[in-house]
């Protein structure tokens, strides 16, 4: 009998999808996806989390009651760290928890834990509880991973060329050869934010589409050469010991540096607190090389008149600012 | 006939019309309150311009506000713009040197700082409404006050008293523990304009290089106490324009101006649009989970706009019929 794994498309999914469905292939399930965010999944989530939850974490709830009737496992590991050292946020580190105390009639969870904290070791140990839920023969445990981080590894390379998670994990297993330069003539402009908002276009109502349609080539932090990353957070101070912060200030203070970008627009979920560290970080970097910088704080809201004003207004803003002042007749 | 360019702001509170010459003044003014129905204050407006100062040409029509795309598609505008550019432009019309530029409307507040006549930075106000003129048209009622005595009352202030402002709800308990402690009104109104100044600073202004000469706009600058806190906080001059509540409007009819001066001609569909009636549905759309609210603009059972669609199934069905029909 084949089983159902469903995977919920929410949090990290964007991150490891491609690693966590060609490993289930190989282990010979089927794997089954959420529906892409939408109103009702967003309606369940809502009302089935906890209240003082950020926007994401409610939408991943509903991406699991949208998937519990469809499947025999739910794959929602306990990630509680991906880096030595560093953690990831701490409603990671408890969400199979609040999956199970939230939502009733669940079919069983896959929530190995993975903690990279203090060894790497761990993420064997991991693969390998994972592996045993439905084989008990170790070799094949190995060779399933080994194969699913081939693809792994050629989803990283499309995302580093340039392409869009979005579109990349549409294409990682096609043998298409596509590079994606980005157009010289266009405005580069820098998305920062945790990759379950940028990457779920219910959430970020769009917004990466909405940029490119207006000819503009957008970089998000998972375009950013990893070595870069951690050269460029290494420069703070103090440790950044959160993974997402490691990334998003790395990330953005590459781009400000090499003075690649015209402009940053963060996208932050109301209420993360990781954010209202980072957001201020990249802020003040930003302003010391004049580089402009907006903020769009997102949340259960599905008008989008106002993320649309401030995005229209910034871009103008930065047209504006390239023209010369002669150029615009302002005072009639 | 004249020949005029016309402006128009519908916001969440107020909706604006304005009238500008060849040299941009301002021949007549309407600040109307939206109260949920744009499209009907819309043509009452245009129509109460059209019976005060008879027969007009239209040369050029320019919409902004977060009603400016409905205003676009009833009005036929030739340039559709968000507010902070809008507002940017209106203040450099009127002061020239401008570095500031503090907006305080109905649901949203923003700070403009410009350099050399461009804007280099702007903010808006995040989620929640605090900090705008919602938050002080709830304390004014539940004050008694009418918000257009607001200002006057807050300057008679001699001693203001200290209230929360970060939060409506905190502001108004605080309020009223301040009111039972026999705190007399005037001091409570003058505290309540200085806490939305304060939050308006530390929230939208967090960071920003605040420099005169300050332009102070929107419908909130006609409240005097307002201005003086704001003159207070920043130890600076505050101008306070004469057409300070319809700025967006005006700023809308300059780049309309601009807009037809490059284009030649205007889309304005005539001021005969009074007299059509529109009929607006919004219905949800189940073909999907997304379930849109797709909002339907009629007139004479002909179907001139929709919008709201994720997927653009219902917009874009709109257009091909109108090729159809051209």
């Amino acid at each position: 009998m084949t089983y159902k794994v469903g995977i919920p498309q929410g949090l990290l999914f964007y991150d490891y999808y491609p690693l966590w469905k060609e490993f289930l292939n190989e282990l010979g399930t089927e794997v089954i996806l959420s529906k892409k965010t939408n109103k009702t999944i967003l309606d369940q989530g809502v009302s089935n989390c906890v209240d003082e939850a950020c926007l994401p974490v409610k939408v991943f709830h509903g991406h699991v009651c949208d998937l519990k009737d469809k499947v025999d496992y739910l794959f929602i590991p306990k990630f509680v760290s991906i880096y030595k050292k560093e953690f990831i946020c701490p409603k990671f580190l408890g969400l199979p928890e609040m999956v199970k105390n939230t939502i009733e009639d669940l079919p069983p969870i896959i929530d190995i834990e993975i903690n990279l904290r203090k060894s790497n070791l761990n993420l064997l140990k991991a693969v390998i509880k994972t592996g045993q839920y439905f084989t008990s023969n170790l070799s094949k445990i190995a060779m399933a991973y080994n194969k699913a981080l081939k693809h792994y590894e050629r989803y990283l390379d499309l995302i580093n060329q340039g392409i869009v998670p979005i579109e990349a994990v549409k294409m990682y297993n096609l043998s298409l050869k596509r590079n994606k330069s980005f157009n010289q003539n266009n405005l580069n402009i820098m998305i920062l934010g945790h990759s379950y908002n940028l990457y779920d276009e219910h959430i970020s109502m769009n917004l990466i589409k909405k940029l490119q349609s207006q000819d503009i080539n957008v970089l998000t932090p998972e375009m950013i050469d990893t070595d870069q990353i951690n050269q460029h957070s290494s420069r703070l101070p103090k440790r950044m010991f959160w993974s997402f912060g490691r990334k998003i200030i790395g990330s953005a203070f590459s781009a400000i540096e090499e003075k690649s970008i015209h402009g940053i627009i963060y996208v932050s979920s109301f209420g993360c607190g990781i954010d209202s560290i980072l957001i201020d970080l990249v802020e003040r970097k930003a302003r010391e090389n004049s580089i402009p910088f907006t903020l769009l704080t997102l949340d259960e809201h599905t008008g989008e008149a106002g993320v649309n004003t401030r995005v229209e207004a910034f871009i103008d803003m930065i047209r504006w600012r390239g023209k010369d002042e002669s150029n615009i007749s302002t005072h009639g | 006939m004249k020949n005029y360019y016309l402006g128009v702001d519908v916001g969440s509170v107020s909706t604006n019309i304005v009238l500008l010459d060849e040299e941009e003044n301002v021949i007549i003014k309407k600040y109307l309150r939206t109260q949920g129905k744009p499209l009907v204050i819309l043509q009452n407006g245009l129509r109460e311009i059209k019976n005060e100062i008879g027969d007009f040409k239209v040369k050029g029509v320019g919409t902004t506000g977060s009603g400016r795309h409905l205003a676009s598609i009833i009005l036929g505008a030739d340039i559709v713009k968000n507010e902070i550019t809008s507002h940017a432009i209106a203040a450099l019309n009127y002061v020239p040197n401008v570095k500031t530029v503090l907006e305080i409307g109905g649901q949203d507040s923003k700070i403009i700082i410009l350099k050399d006549g461009i804007v280099t930075d702007f903010a808006m106000n995040t989620v929640c409404a605090a900090g705008t003129g919602s938050f002080l048209d709830r304390q004014a009622a539940r004050l008694g006050v009418e918000i257009n005595d607001f200002g006057k009352l807050a300057l008679k202030s001699k001693n203001p008293v200290r209230i929360a402002g970060r939060c409506a709800v905190f502001a108004e308990s605080d309020m009223i523990h301040k009111q039972q402690l026999g705190h007399n009104q005037e001091d409570i109104i003058l505290g309540l304009c200085q806490a939305l100044v304060r939050n308006y600073l530390n929230n939208i202004g967090k960071g920003k290089d605040i420099q005169g000469p300050i332009v102070f706009q929107g419908g909130v600058a006609a409240n005097e106490g307002i201005k003086q806190s704001f003159k207070q906080a920043l130890n600076t001059e505050i101008y306070v324009p004469k057409h300070h509540d319809v700025m967006g409007a005006i700023g809308a009819g300059i780049l309309a101006k601009e807009e037809v001066k490059s284009k030649g001609k205007t889309n304005f569909k005539g001021i005969d649009i009074t007299d059509i009636e529109y009929k607006v549905r919004g219905f949800e759309c189940n073909d999907c989970a997304n379930m849109c609210e797709v909002v339907e603009i009629t007139s004479d059972d002909k179907v001139i706009a929709r919008y709201g669609d994720k997927c653009g199934k219902w917009t874009d069905s709109i257009n091909t019929n109108d090729e159809k029909l051209a």
